[in-house]
């Protein structure tokens, strides 16, 4: 490094600590003579600089300023949470009403929840063997009715309940099959009714107070079935039909 | 108190009037370096879990310092013209005892400086870079940022000497 070098390395940066540098001021008195006066500039550059007035509560002011704006940002977060909250629980119900009204199904028919109900008792129909009369009264006697008689042929009999309604459920193995017979006690439909209902032949007859539903593959029996628990059920002419 | 607070504060009340005293010499006017030093920290805050080295927190500091100004900067033009046009005296020098004399002088002829010359000399002598680290932060070359700097010194001194010519600021025959 020259003299020229190195005075323009004091223009630069006269704190320079590079090993050149040092060594020309070690061996150049002017230069270094030079670089007394250039720190001295140095210093009252730096004084110069320094010299702006900080106020003693700038850095509080930053630290109230950062709580602040950390404060607030919660509170936008925590009103963010509330109002998703509350629009999700809008857009939930919103949902569920549109889905409800949407997909609401129509009320089963009658015939509908007889032939359901049959089809989660389907293993009676294989029973043929006659039970005994008195069971076929006991069920009924459970919703107050006395019968006047038992049919024939009844094979089996339960007080089952379904849907809405009491009945009393038998099956009475005929020809042409088993013919499922279902007293509702409780309901009367409004008239005698046939139908046919995922493969089974139906009819409903209102009868004293309930109603009696006939259910087979073949309906050719329901006539006589039908009219054996008529003469059971209803009261002989003149004589009020008997409720314990 | 968190950790993160901790640094936090630490940080704010250690550096923060060396962060105004850049600010005040970048853009002249001490409320909007002040808002300049709070919004800096304001912003440090959110990235403060990526400052690994604590040593580089003043240089880190000082660059989110200036990216605000840059937008300030974006937003209005600070009204600076160059030292040999205007009347450099300064009310506040010229009031107190503290601001008078040579210092006096060189402030005035620093806020006189054009940008490109005060911004680095400000990054060396108040921030402590070296001419390679001014030439990052600046994203020019270190040649430049010499250049700069030499040039910087060179106009402060022409005006503590009175106009001498610049061949003799090298104090060479």
């Amino acid at each position: 490094m020259n003299c020229l070098d190195f005075r323009r390395q004091l223009n630069i940066d006269p704190l320079c600590e590079a090993a050149e540098f040092l060594r020309h001021r070690q061996q150049c008195t002017r230069c270094a003579e030079a670089l007394e006066r250039a720190n001295a500039f140095e210093g009252t550059l730096r004084k110069a600089l320094d010299v702006v007035p900080v106020s003693p509560r700038l850095a509080d002011s930053i630290l109230l300023a950062h709580a602040t704006r950390q404060q607030r940002q919660r509170q936008t977060v925590r009103r963010g949470v509330l109002l998703a909250a509350a629009a999700a629980l809008v857009l939930a119900f919103s949902v569920g009403v549109g889905f409800g009204v949407g997909t609401r199904k129509p009320p089963k028919t009658l015939q509908t929840l007889v032939v359901d109900h049959l089809d989660k008792e389907a293993f009676v129909l294989a029973m043929t063997q006659p039970i005994a009369d008195d069971d076929v009264r006991k069920a009924f006697a459970k919703s107050g009715i006395a019968l006047d008689h038992v049919p024939a042929g009844v094979s089996f009999v339960f007080c089952c309940p379904f849907a809405k309604y009491h009945s009393v459920h038998m099956v009475m193995p005929e020809s042409i099959g088993p013919v499922t017979v279902l007293y509702l006690t409780e309901d009367a439909v409004a008239q005698r009714e046939s139908f046919a209902e995922r493969g089974w032949q139906g009819r409903s007859v209102p009868l004293t107070h309930g109603t009696l539903v006939l259910l087979a593959r073949d309906s050719s029996h329901f006539d006589q079935v039908e009219k054996a628990w008529r003469e059971a059920l209803e009261p002989t002419p003149g004589v009020a039909q008997a409720r314990i | 108190m968190s950790s993160k607070q901790r640094q936090f504060d630490a940080l704010v009340r250690s550096l923060s009037g060396d962060l105004f005293r850049y600010g005040y010499w970048l853009c002249g006017d001490e409320a909007l370096a002040h808002d300049l030093v709070q919004e800096t920290f304001l912003r440090a805050w959110r990235a403060l879990d990526h400052l690994r080295d604590t040593t580089a927190a003043k240089a880190w500091l000082i660059t989110i310092l200036r990216r605000e100004h840059a937008r300030l900067y974006e937003r209005k033009v600070p009204q600076f013209a160059d030292v040999d046009e205007i009347d450099i005296a300064d009310e506040r020098d010229a009031l107190t005892p503290e601001f008078a004399g040579e210092e006096s002088v060189i402030r005035n002829a620093i806020r006189g400086l054009a940008a490109k010359y005060r911004e680095p000399l400000l990054l060396q002598v108040l921030g402590g870079f070296s001419c390679d680290e001014i030439a990052r932060e600046l994203n020019i070359t270190p040649a430049a940022v010499m250049t700069q700097v030499f040039r910087a010194r060179q106009k402060l001194k022409v005006l503590l000497t009175g106009g001498e010519q610049e061949a003799k600021l090298h104090e060479l025959p």
